[in-house]
């Protein structure tokens, strides 16, 4: 093996460090124009009219559409989203106008005169105010919308946009008989991707009826569906191309901006469109990820065996329901974290409010959701006083258990939790949990929190491979998977190398997808494309190997059984002198007389997930994904009960890799979730003003982490227990690193300052306000 | 009195070519480099905020965010974009260093690091952090960014 | 992206830029003095008054001087944040204008222009508010004049429409004389605005002043609050106690931080220097 678990550099490394790798905005075309999204500056009100008379007026302005120029209604599980805003406004950022003009600073001036009349109505600012008996309905019609994508449910006359629930066991019988019960509630504010490639998408639709849309998407296929149904369109009418995008984190696997971009350009005749969101833009009005609030009582032995947990989570979506019912499902299905509880209860909401809607966020809910649990197995180990590590590992889920939803687990399936726990205690240097001064006022603390988690895809995923080979014998790759950082691409030439048994140089794959010429990848989310474009490649590499054998048997006169490959030859497999090389078969074999046979060799790749099932609506019972990710994390960090300020010392990772395909970027990967997690946790926060004014729309409000608040050090190992259906036994590992980190860091924190630290961001002043109004 | 109050030419040199210019008053730097006319595209627009670095080039070798200066203050100056920067020490150990996912904030942060080098050749810890949280990154962890700028600083 | 087209001058003489502006006014233009443009350029991109003329002033020489006239040191206001705090010519200027934004940022920013920010924070001013003697170069339609700072900024700005700062000086002896501390609190992050700038002087007599940023809408100095920390007494804790009560305003309550939590962290930072000043 050469390719395989090697630090091959990113394919397209050289031109990010020049300057030539080329991003959507980047990208110009000839006589575009200039879109921009009006936001509305109100976060619930009826929108009495829209006058863009003074913006149309304006020399330069080439259309101004508003709510009644998209009849339609838009969403990726329930229909509840109009483009534009029709009737209502439901978040402050909320599009109400779109306008197109010949330049970007003409579209701003234009876009500062679309006057809007409005009839403010009461605001629902919080999960709280969304449950209220009299709450004011951010969907007066809720319950009549279409279910694009079921399942979806919907409660009519509420603020409840759906609601999914996971039922094992006896939960209340076995919460009676525990010896102790512990009860936590988290409460998670929405948090934004912040990719720091603001979306952008570009729509022109041509003379013959096709449309070329540009975008920074994780999901070009979906684009492409999406707005052939929109617009009532073939989908091979519809191309949409995805350069490199500049980050992602799940924000740009929503469609949004594409949908907006085709009917600007439908507005000014075909012409092509640009629409780019200002990053204030980008942040109040495109989508962020979800808040949470959570109740989580837990039920255990006097030994720490978990008996019982009764989970109620509320998801603050925001004003549409985006992927929310999805997202909601997936943290039923693994409600309990990666726990063996016989006997559980959980009811996930997705609940509206006027607040920026809210879509897939690096994670997939699993973030928030291990969060409340992780707060809640501390505090039982606390009530306890176990090692809040061997609790974890006492419980730990193991081949032959269950998950909530009954699925079956097995070693290929879980991976092993337990042996991520005992790696993790070396590296961290784990000491138990207890909290230690080292100086006056200065404490060191220790937090762990573990995590599980699987993709949650819908049941009919799929991915393809195309390999054509060159004269020359090298091959190239064409797959539908986007290139946002993860090294998706380069994973794939890899693959592709490794089972052609040709160096990674000799694979050429194009960085962009065109959903013309790629074939289908579902979306590039959930850390799956290693293991569904690599089973696809690895099909297409099959079908390269079969074709190659057997023209090479005819030109050899032997059965393709008796051949073998490898050094880019195919040869005789106990006379390897007698062969031939790729580059003699690439384009069909030429006899030395120069007659001709076979073509082209074109290996054809495809792969679906299989045995996945919609959860039953009733029970929740059902298998949502092919295999789950395990892992643990740990924070160190020094604490000054002074000043209740903190810092990050260690941050570690462990988690069941299964196979690393690429070590380097697997650790990046991971690394840089830990980074995130950090950042979302002790500093990250939409903030809403009392009316649900949006307040964080810039990165001087919205606070990411920047260089030098970082820990001292990031240790990251992985153990390799292989999924035995994944390319080379390769489990995802794209998300995970931010799944758990938080946790750990409110572990750390609550064990430093002896007190239950349930929110997020940890700031210095959360802890001493926490303090302060402590009994 | 240097007037401009409509679109004009302006005088600089933009990766050691010296170039004539076309700009309007209100043009950024950033606005004049990624336009089509100049084509140099590596600066990113991140937030045109002077918030997060993506935009960053060099103005007479120190680093400037060109989405908060006009393009009229770069006249008669010379710029360094990441186009303009050929092998150097930063961008191998970029390379050697995994330092970048997505990429989108690396022309920025080679920049930084760039002219830091530049300026202190070898920098301690403490320097090159000041220097770099200029800059955002939403991909890496940062540590990958440090190690590239560490060894560029010691060859 | 700046979306209002804009006229752009830049005069070669402070008088020029006098007539300028008086001439634009007149012609019902908006002109806007500009020096490092960060502010003018990041608020113009979302404002909706749009700028129309914009003299840069960066021309002048005086404006880009800087030195020593005499018992005097002096900063002309078109210097970056950055190259004032490389000429180092007075530590606690440096230590709080190195603060300011980040690095790069720095290079962009010009003292006058973080001065005359319409952000309440104006971090650069606070050391300037400290010494007994401070003087600042005005350009005014009488000619340049050379006033006393509180003359001119006590808490606002009263400078007359076109007027514009030249320079600031600080007196040499005073300014190398005082010990000092400036200390920026801020919600979490080493890159963000004050949720507090704590600036303190000490002079040769033991008399302590104290300068914020991020307290309140402007940069502020209360005599009252100086005495009370100057009280040597009282300790540092009864003396910072004793400060914040007297604080001639509640701080703010905002993003950042709220006006209790602010409250604590000033509190606990003026009591931090004190000990560190009087040790
Ligand atoms: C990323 C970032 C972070 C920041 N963080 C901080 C921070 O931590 N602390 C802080 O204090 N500030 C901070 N700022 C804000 C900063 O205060 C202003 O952007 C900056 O001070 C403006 O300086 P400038 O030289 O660019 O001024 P300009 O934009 O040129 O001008 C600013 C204002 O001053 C006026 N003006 C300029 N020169 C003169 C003159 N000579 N006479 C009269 N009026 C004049 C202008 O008309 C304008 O109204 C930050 C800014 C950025 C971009
Ligand atoms: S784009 Fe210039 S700093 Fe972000
Ligand atoms: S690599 Fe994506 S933002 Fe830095």
């Amino acid at each position: 093996m050469t390719s395989i678990g090697a630090n091959i550099p990113r394919k397209e490394a050289p031109n990010k460090v020049t300057g030539r790798a080329r991003y959507t905005r980047d990208l110009y075309r000839p006589g575009t124009l200039y879109a921009l999204i009006v936001p509305a500056h109100i976060a619930h009100a009826r929108l009495l009219a829209v006058d863009t008379r003074e913006a149309r007026a304006l020399a330069g302005v080439k259309a101004v559409l508003t709510g009644a120029d998209a009849p339609f209604l838009t969403g990726d599980v329930i229909e509840d989203h109009p483009p534009l805003a029709r009737d209502k406004v439901r978040y402050w950022g909320e599009p109400v106008a779109l306008v197109v003009a010949r330049d970007m600073a003409t579209a701003q001036q234009a876009a500062a005169l679309v006057h809007c009349t409005y009839d403010p109505l009461p605001v629902v600012n919080s999960i709280e105010d969304a449950l209220r008996a009299d709450a004011p309905l951010v969907h007066e019609a809720v319950g009549s919308y279409t279910i694009a994508t079921p399942p979806a449910s919907p409660r009519p006359h509420s603020n409840i946009a759906d609601e999914a629930n996971v039922t094992k066991g006896d939960s209340d019988g076995a919460l009676k008989a525990s010896d102790v019960i512990v009860q936590v509630h988290v409460s998670l504010p929405q948090i934004d991707h912040a990719a720091m490639e603001p979306r952008v998408a570009t729509a022109e639709i041509l003379a013959d009826g096709r449309v070329l849309i540009e975008t920074s998407s994780q999901a070009p296929f979906e684009v492409q569906k999406l707005v052939a149904q929109y617009f009532q369109l073939d989908p091979g009418q519809v191309t949409v191309s995805v350069p490199l995008v500049g980050g992602a984190f799940g924000g740009k696997a929503s469609v949004q901006l594409e949908v907006l971009a085709y009917l600007a350009s439908h507005a000014v005749g075909g012409r092509v469109v640009t629409l780019a969101n200002p990053r204030e833009v980008d942040m109040e009005s495109s989508p962020v990820g979800l808040g949470l609030e959570a109740d989580v009582t837990l039920g255990a032995t006097q030994e720490g065996r978990l008996t019982a947990a009764i989970l109620r989570f509320y998801l603050d979506v925001g004003a549409y329901a985006d992927s929310a019912p999805r997202i909601a499902r997936a943290i039923a299905a693994q409600c309990t974290g990666p726990y063996r509880i016989d006997h559980v209860h959980a009811d996930v909401y997705a609940v509206y409010t006027n607040h920026t809607y809210t879509t897939a966020f690096r994670g997939f809910g699993h973030m928030p959701m291990t969060f409340a649990i992780e707060r809640a197995m501390d505090e039982l180990a606390q009530r306890l006083s176990i090692d809040p590590l061997d609790l974890r590992q006492r419980n730990a889920l193991r081949p032959g258990d269950r998950t909530p939803t009954k699925a079956r687990l097995t070693p290929s399936n879980l991976g092993s939790l337990s042996e991520t726990i005992e790696r993790l205690k070396p590296l961290i240097g784990w000491n138990g949990g207890e909290p230690y001064p080292v100086a006056p006022h200065r404490i060191r603390a220790q937090g762990v929190a573990a995590f599980w988690k699987t993709s949650s895809s819908p049941p009919n995923a799929t991915s393809g491979a195309i390999v054509t080979m060159n004269a020359d014998g090298s091959v190239n790759l064409s797959i539908g998977a986007v290139e946002f950082g993860s090294g998706a691409k380069t994973t794939a030439a890899q693959i592709l190398a490794e089972a052609l048994r040709i160096p990674v140089s000799r694979v050429f794959i194009h960085e962009a997808v065109n959903t013309d010429t790629d074939p289908e990848h579902w979306k590039t989310v959930a850390s799956l494309s290693t293991y569904m474009v690599g089973r696809a490649v690895l099909d297409a590499a099959q079908d390269v190997v079969r074709q190659l054998k057997s023209l090479a048997a005819v030109v050899l006169r032997c059965a393709p059984e008796d051949l073998d490959y490898g050094n880019e030859t195919v040869f005789v497999r106990d006379d390897p002198s007698i062969k031939l090389t790729y580059a003699d078969l690439a384009l069909g074999y030429q006899y030395p007389e120069g007659d001709s046979i076979g073509g082209q060799i074109i290996g054809r790749g495809r792969f679906m997930i299989r045995h996945l099932n919609l959860l039953d609506q009733e029970t929740g019972h059902g298998r949502p994904g092919p295999a789950w990710t395990v892992g643990v994390q740990a924070v160190e960090i020094e604490y000054d009960d002074l000043t209740h300020q903190y810092r990050l010392l260690k941050a570690a990772t462990v988690l069941d890799a299964g196979h690393v395909i690429n070590p380097a970027i697997a650790h990046g990967q991971v690394r840089g979730g830990m980074a995130m997690g950090l950042g979302i946790a002790s500093r990250e926060a939409v903030r809403y003003g009392p009316q649900g004014e949006f307040l964080t729309n810039q990165f001087r409000s919205y606070k990411v982490l920047r260089l030098g608040e970082q820990p001292d050090a990031y240790l990251v190992e992985f153990v390799t227990n292989p999924q035995v259906d994944a390319p080379f036994g390769a489990r995802p590992l794209g998300e995970h690193g931010v799944l758990a980190i938080g946790a750990a860091l409110a572990n750390a924190l609550s064990r430093a300052t002896n007190m239950s630290i349930n929110q997020l961001p940890i700031t210095p002043e959360l802890i001493w306000q926490q303090r302060r109004n402590a009994p | 009195m240097k007037t401009l109050t409509g679109p004009t030419h302006i005088q600089l040199t933009i990766n050691g070519e010296p170039r004539d210019v076309f700009i309007e008053p209100h043009y950024t730097l950033l606005d004049l480099l990624r336009h089509p006319l100049v084509g140099l595209t590596g600066a990113k627009p991140g937030c045109e905020n002077g918030d997060c670095g993506a935009c960053t080039v060099l103005l007479n070798q120190k680093p400037v965010k060109s989405c908060m200066m006009f393009a009229v203050d770069a006249e008669g100056k010379t710029v360094l974009t990441v186009e303009g920067l050929v092998d150097t020490p930063v961008q191998r150990a970029f390379l050697k260093h995994f330092a970048f996912q997505c990429g989108y904030c690396t022309s920025g942060f080679l920049l930084v690091a760039h002219a830091l080098l530049h300026e202190i050749p070898h920098p301690d810890r403490h320097q090159i952090t000041e220097w770099l949280r200029s800059n955002i990154c939403r991909c890496t962890s940062y540590e990958e960014i440090l190690a590239a700028v560490h060894e560029a600083s010691e060859s | 992206m700046i979306p209002w087209p804009v006229h752009y001058y830049r005069p070669d003489q402070w008088a020029d830029a006098l007539d300028l502006y008086q001439q634009l006014t007149r012609a019902g233009r908006s002109p806007r003095y500009y020096l490092g443009g960060t502010e003018i350029i990041t608020m113009a991109r979302t404002d909706s008054q749009p700028v129309s003329d914009l003299i840069d002033l960066k021309g002048i020489p005086e404006i880009m001087a800087h030195g020593q006239d005499g018992d005097w040191l002096y900063w002309g206001a078109g210097l970056s944040l950055a190259r004032v705090a490389e000429l180092d010519a007075w530590p606690v200027l440096t230590a709080t204008a190195d603060r300011v934004a980040d690095h790069t940022s720095r290079e962009q920013i010009t003292l006058g222009g973080n001065c005359l920010s319409i952000m309440p924070y104006k971090e650069a001013l606070v050391p300037f508010m400290l010494p007994d003697r401070v003087m600042i170069e005005v350009a005014t339609s009488q000619g340049l004049m050379t006033v006393p700072l509180h003359d001119r900024f006590d808490g606002s700005w009263h400078l007359a429409p076109g007027e514009f700062l030249l320079s600031l000086r600080v007196l040499k002896e005073e300014a190398r004389s005082l010990v000092f501390r400036s200390y920026k609190m801020t919600r979490l992050d080493w890159v963000d605005y004050p949720l507090v700038t704590v600036v303190v002087v000490r002079d040769p007599d033991g008399q302590i002043r104290a300068g914020f940023s991020g307290w309140g809408p402007h940069p502020l100095v209360s005599s009252q609050v100086n005495a009370l920390l100057s009280d040597r007494s009282a300790t540092p804790a009864a003396r910072a106690a004793a400060a914040i009560a007297a604080m001639p305003t509640p701080a703010l309550d905002d993003l950042h931080a709220s006006r209790a939590y602010r409250t604590f962290v000033t509190q606990h930072t003026l009591a931090l220097i004190i000990r560190e000043l009087e040790e």
